[in-house]
């Protein structure tokens, strides 16, 4: 069976629409459907699954898929870390064309930037950005990797972002001009690309699949063409190393960080039991940064997986998030000086060990046993959001040899193909039962919490701190 | 680098052992162990007589002592062990020493009651990680030397005359010193009068090298440049013997007058050793930190030790001014080299 990886998301309709064109026509997944595999028609020796686009390049470098189709972006961040010689980029494509980019305030230059000690610069791709960083000759940064938006951390809470924008220079100007960023540097360019592992390559007859995959229309050679790496203008030192972020310098005003997402429902809840209401959140619209009606209460919308990292920086006084990303960020960084200051009970799940119903195992060991029975030394596959965790687990388990395969949600498909536990969270297991998994052993049970520094901050901000933690909990004991 | 001596071995328990060990990575048996034993004795024993002092630095250092100005260029930073480790959640990343010339600049400054005008010899045997993208070795056994205070070409010529002592009582015979000098290609560059981000472009695709593309260099150079363009090519085509090299690159590039006296200064010490000597002064390897004389020694066709002047590399660290150059040398690779009875 030739596998394929195929990308959901943006790419997936104009995708869809070219593959049937070059006669590789995927039913289900030009019709959006919720499945994660797929039939290829009139080519029964071709299974498609589909896979958020930062998967597609490690299951194609491990030879889980012998080919895929995902954006240049991802496939140079694998590359940029790991220069691994099993990922084969075959031929750009003429859709997805974007350009990851430095963008720091406006006015703010690269020797600026590369004059502040400990420059903190946030981003989605931390290989590409500290490969950039080299390469620019920025001598002492910090790359601080986040779930989704890097734009919205400058100026308060970093000195600059690399994310991802439009080809167009105007378009991006504009989607950069929105958070009062501009370009300082380009870092990677590039469209969709189809790759392929180079095993499969060399070995198996992958025409069947391959043949109208190289039918698919190129991409031009502005939008998909590797360019050089930046290169920085080689001036260090002799300018003044003034941070241009203000979050830890010592500020006046308390700070407060709340979730987006799926997050922002239950959250809402919680502030309401509370009593707290902040205008443009939770309202229809969420606003970047909704207002609190006070003074000196700033409150800023960003990803719940972010904020421990972003109150053990500093950026924060008081976030609410889960639970789950707290242990998550503890297990990485157990050091980190950020602690849970109130159970908000809301958003109750359990997150655990997911398995196949058919291993036949009551016990995690009973399953790697099963696993391990025609293989001792198999490596056990444990794919998961919350790599730390599922890290820890497998030490923790005694799995002996494993990988952890870091994915990026719609993980059920993942078992049984293409790795043997899943860590997951389930709420009431009705979505692991439809996909025929069970949870084999519970790690914990998260709920949504308010987290804060390890140390109260000092006067005002503390003191404002103790009351809205003290709110909070008096509102979730109603729950 | 090239493959370790390894220990014959039964292939029924190697296969057994398959996948136990990280690709790149070797056990040192028990023989090879004494040949590396015995030749960092060796090595030891002559550095100390020269008063050079044993120091060891940590395996796990911060990444930013590598990445500040100047320090190891963007490629071998591309290949250094990077990770985040318990105080990670700053951004903070760790490696594995990917060189040991930076750790001992920053132990030479931290010690307060180091006088600037007194030179200071330090030695260390440690190893030292970098990827290699196929099979080859990940774990390298530097040793080394570093010495601070005195400056070129004092310091050049003593570093010289100790590499040469160093390997002679190793055994190694056949030397051949291969002399560069970093000055030489910025004073080249510099007058090419392409801005500085030109400028660094160019070392960049010369130092991520091959012959082919110091060859295109050389010729966009010198058709930016055309009265510089007898000069560039000299420097980063050909090969150069003893004297009469040197005056004609003096000739064509006046402004590298400087470098050109320390390179003449390692020649005549290096002919008065009556040790062969080449000069190739575009190779630089990938150590930005380099400011003077750079050098590679082979024996025989195998090269065997690397080493030069980085004067700029405390200040960069944020110490003190101090002239500073070293040597340093794959031990493991040394043993294998020296003739048993020798080491």
């Amino acid at each position: 069976m030739i596998r394929v990886a195929l990308p959901r998301g943006d790419l997936r309709a104009p995708l869809a629409e070219r593959l049937r064109a070059a006669g590789f026509a995927v039913e289900g997944y030009e019709g959006g459907s919720r499945a994660y595999r797929f039939p290829v028609e009139g080519r029964p020796g071709v299974v498609v699954r589909v896979f958020a686009e930062e998967d597609i390049p490690i299951q194609v470098a491990l030879g889980q898929y012998d080919l895929g189709i995902t954006s240049r972006a991802w496939i140079d961040e694998l590359l940029a870390r790991y220069p691994l010689d099993s990922l084969t980029p075959l031929r750009p494509l003429d859709l997805g064309g974007r350009r990851l980019v430095l963008a720091a305030p406006e006015g703010v230059t690269l020797d600026r930037l590369a004059a502040t000690p400990g420059v903190r610069v946030t981003t989605t791709h931390p290989n590409l950005a500290a490969r950039a960083l080299n390469y620019l000759r920025v001598p002492d940064y910090r790359v601080i990797e986040v779930w989704g938006q890097p734009e919205a951390w400058p100026p308060e809470d970093a000195d600059a972002a690399i994310l991802s924008v439009p080809l167009d220079a105007a378009a991006a100007g504009a989607v950069l001009a929105r958070e009062g960023l501009a370009v300082v540097a380009e870092v990677q360019r590039g469209s969709a690309t189809l790759v392929a592992n180079r095993d499969a390559l060399a070995s198996r007859d992958l025409a069947e699949a391959l043949g109208p995959l190289l039918a698919l229309p190129a991409g031009d050679r502005d939008a998909s063409e590797a360019r050089p790496l930046p290169r920085g203008n080689g001036r260090t030192g002799g300018l003044e190393g003034i941070a241009s972020r203000t979050s830890d310098n010592d500020r006046g005003v308390f700070r407060l960080a709340l979730p987006d997402g799926h997050a922002q429902r239950h959250t809402v809840e919680a502030l309401a039991s509370a009593g707290l209401r902040f205008e443009g959140y939770g309202d229809g619209a969420t606003d970047r940064h909704p207002r609190s009606g006070i003074e000196g209460f700033e409150v800023k919308v960003i990803r719940p997986q972010d904020m421990p990292q972003a109150v053990a920086l500093g950026c924060f006084d008081l976030a609410l998030t889960g639970r789950d990303w707290l242990a998550a960020h503890r297990a990485a960084f157990p050091l980190s000086p950020v602690a849970e200051l109130c159970d908000l009970r809301r958003s109750r799940y359990r997150l655990g060990a997911v398995v196949p119903e058919a291993v036949p195992a009551e016990t995690i060991a009973e399953a790697i046993a099963w696993w391990r029975r025609d293989d001792p030394k198999r490596p056990i596959r444990v794919a998961s959001e919350y790599v730390a965790l599922a890290d820890h687990y497998a030490r923790e388990r005694h799995l002996g040899r494993y990988q952890v395969l870091p994915i990026s949600g719609a993980s059920e498909g993942f078992v049984p193909d293409d790795a043997e536990i899943l860590i997951e969270g389930t709420e009431t297991g009705s979505t692991l039962r439809a996909n025929r998994l069970r949870m084999i052993d519970v790690i914990m049970e998260s709920t949504n919490c308010a987290i804060g520094s390890t140390e109260r901050p000092p006067g005002a901000r503390g003191e404002l701190r103790d009351d809205l933690v003290e709110r909070l909990r008096a509102g979730a004991a109603e729950v | 680098m090239t493959e370790p001596e390894t220990e014959a071995s039964n292939p029924a328990s190697a296969g057994r052992t398959e996948g136990l060990r990280s690709r790149g990575m070797h056990d040192i048996g028990p023989d090879q162990m004494r040949r590396f034993r015995r030749a960092e004795a060796r090595f030891l024993e002559v550095t100390s007589a020269a008063g050079y002092q044993e120091i060891r630095t940590p395996t796990v250092e911060p990444l930013h002592l590598f990445t500040s100005a100047g320090a190891l260029s963007p490629q071998l930073l591309d290949r250094v062990y990077s990770f985040l480790d318990w105080d990670g959640w700053s951004g903070e990343r760790m490696v594995l020493r990917p060189d040991s010339t930076l750790p001992a600049v920053r132990w030479f400054e931290s010690q307060a009651g180091a006088s600037v005008g007194e030179p200071a010899r330090l030695s260390y045997v440690q190893p030292v990680y970098r990827f290699d993208a196929g099979d080859g070795e990940r774990e390298l056994w530097q040793c080394g030397v570093e010495l601070f205070g005195l400056a070129a070409p004092e310091g050049d010529v003593e570093l010289l005359g100790l590499a040469r002592e160093l390997l002679s009582a190793l055994g190694l015979g056949e030397l051949r010193f291969e002399l560069a000098h970093a000055g030489l290609l910025r004073a080249a560059l510099a007058a090419t009068g392409l801005d500085p981000a030109g400028q660094i472009e160019a070392l960049d695709r010369v130092i991520e090298g091959g012959e082919d593309a110091v060859e295109a260099v050389a010729g966009e150079l010198a058709a930016a440049s055309p009265e510089r363009a007898t000069g560039l090519r000299l420097l980063l085509e050909i090969r150069g013997g003893a004297g009469g090299y040197l005056d004609n690159v003096e000739a064509a590039l006046p402004e590298a007058a400087q470098p050109i006296a320390e390179l003449r200064a390692a020649v005549s010490t290096l002919e008065e050793a009556g040790v062969a000597c080449d000069l190739a002064p575009a190779a630089g390897g990938s150590f930005e930190y380099y400011t003077g004389l750079t050098f590679r020694v082979l024996a025989g066709n195998e090269a065997c030790l690397l080493g030069g002047r980085y004067d700029r590399m405390a200040e960069a660290i944020g110490g003190r001014p101090a002239p500073a150059s070293g040597f340093a040398a794959d031990l493991l690779r040394l043993a294998a080299l020296a003739p048993e009875a020798a080491s």
